[in-house]
């Protein structure tokens, strides 16, 4: 405990609390909500057209927005990591924190697997993709929102929302 | 600035979800008489149109309550020749007009969405586009000849004459305007009162964001160079999934809305945010009517008036996003 309020009393982790610039609080908390825009919208757009939606589109290209996700991947763990400093004391206890970081590891794995299954799939612009290849864009959808739901409840559960 | 005009802008806007939709409405149904598929087109992007436009109407009219009927210490007190009774008949009405209209609104894209698409309509669209524009046209009109029975005596009928008429006992009047709790102030109350209902609402706000942001990214970034091997007329697919996130905003924010206007109608930042989300909805319309950029084959580099069309529709969502997050760090409240 004594650690975590260490990291909330730094120099650095008090600013993130008190500027009211846009290097404060509202604009870090503003690119972490782009940057979950951009990953979960990226992520879905192409786990829908595993799934079947929008058939036309051909699969292999979609291959090039994966670096979009991934800026808003490093985007969302930067700022992520300060608010966590900044909010140490209150975030780091929170169980719900924890789960969240579950769901974003696991997120991870997942999409290696739908790059390994998919992507990689020498098939993959024949007509039926595998049964591995729509459990994985099943599991992402589900894992993404698992993210977005726990990250909103931050500011609800634990002990204190004074992070909202 | 705005703050001080919001009455104005309701008695400004309202127009057009009444008259410009009564003219669309007629506009429509000679097309479907004249089986003319130039004029379906145009009375759909009316409706379409009128549906964006119904979205600052309806918000800016709980500002121009607020500024007939300002709240003293939180009771709403109304000048004696104004009646909050009928203010709140006003209101309810409004309300079930502004959401079939929104409904109406979202049926006349996808028409838009599908004749591109196939070149012809489908007749299940036209149908139900038809039947929900006359249900629209009909609450409008309600909603319109009560908002107008607030100001305008001569338009006022018997019954609403007698609710009108001044009170000789100003406290019991108050007390009835009280007792006679809006549709609207229903729908906050609960929300309000629910503790997972607010969370569970924001949270689905974040998903239809991404499901906005999903085609937004995907369409915009490909006509500006991103996988340049994917043609934009198999990108269109796409395109209903970023209406249907915002029909889920739309409703989300509403939520919001009703659960606390007063924390709403005097923030500068939500202002802002409605403005934007009129500008990218004038931006979607634009994507619905000029062929340029669905032309765009595989392999191709979009034309320059297309990519710039696709950064304008970046920076507005973005913008959207932007005066969103901001709304409880600049305004004046929460």
């Amino acid at each position: 405990m004594d650690f975590l309020q260490a990291i909330e009393d730094t120099a650095f982790s008090t600013f993130v609390r008190t500027s009211p610039t846009y290097f404060g609080f509202s604009g870090i908390l503003l690119v972490h909500t782009i940057g979950m825009g951009v990953i979960v919208g990226v992520a879905a757009g192409i786990d829908l057209r595993i799934l079947g939606f929008a058939p036309a589109i051909r699969l292999a290209p979609l291959e090039k927005y994966l670096p979009v996700l991934w800026f808003g991947f490093w985007m969302n763990a930067i700022t992520g990591v300060i608010l966590m400093m900044g909010y140490a004391t209150t975030i780091l206890v929170n169980p719900d924190f924890y789960v969240k970081m579950a769901f974003v590891a696991l997120s991870l794995i997942n999409l290696r697997m739908l790059k390994t299954h998919v992507f990689r799939d020498p098939l993959i612009e024949s007509e039926k993709l595998s049964s591995k290849a729509r459990f994985f864009a099943w599991m992402s959808m589900f894992l993404w929102l698992g993210v977005i739901t726990t990250g909103r409840l931050l500011a609800y559960v634990g002990q204190s929302n004074s992070y909202k | 600035m705005l703050d001080t005009n919001l009455a104005h802008i309701h008695l400004l806007l309202n127009h057009f979800p009444t008259i410009g939709f009564g003219i669309g409405l007629v506009l429509f149904v000679v097309a479907l008489a004249v089986n003319s598929n130039e004029l379906k087109r145009a009375s759909l992007i009316i409706f379409f149109l009128i549906a964006v436009i119904a979205i600052p109407t309806y918000l800016t009219g709980n500002a121009a309550l607020d500024k007939v009927c300002p709240r003293v210490s939180g009771r709403i007190q109304c000048p004696p020749d104004v009646s909050l009774l009928l203010a709140q008949s006003h209101e309810d009405w409004a309300l079930l007009a502004f959401a079939v209209m929104e409904i109406t609104g979202f049926f006349a894209w996808i028409g838009l969405w599908q004749v591109r698409q196939r070149e012809r309509f489908s007749s299940w669209n036209l149908t139900a586009v038809l039947l929900l524009s006359f249900v629209t046209f009909g609450l409008m009109a309600q909603a319109a000849s009560k908002g107008g029975a607030i100001r305008h005596p001569e338009i006022q009928t018997a019954q609403e004459a007698e609710i009108a008429k001044p009170s000789p006992d100003p406290q019991a009047e108050e007390a009835k305007a009280e007792a006679n709790i809006p549709i609207a102030r229903t729908i906050g109350a609960y929300v309000v009162g629910k503790t997972w209902l607010w969370p569970a609402c924001e949270t689905l706000h974040f998903v239809g964001l991404s499901m906005i942001l999903m085609v937004c990214l995907m369409v915009n970034l490909r006509l500006l160079g991103v996988a340049k091997s994917l043609s934009l007329p198999a990108l269109y697919q796409l395109l209903p999934v970023g209406i249907l996130g915002f029909g889920i905003n739309l409703l989300t924010g509403i939520m919001f809305f009703l659960a606390s206007p007063q924390q709403y109608i005097h923030n500068v930042e939500f202002h802002r945010k409605i403005i934007f989300v009129v500008l990218a909805g004038v931006n979607v319309l634009y994507f619905m009517l000029f062929d340029k950029a669905w032309a765009v084959k595989a392999g191709d580099d979009a034309p320059v008036s297309s990519k710039i069309v696709a950064a304008i529709s970046i920076y507005l969502w973005v913008g959207v996003l932007y005066y969103g997050e901001m709304l409880p760090f600049l305004g004046n409240s929460f």
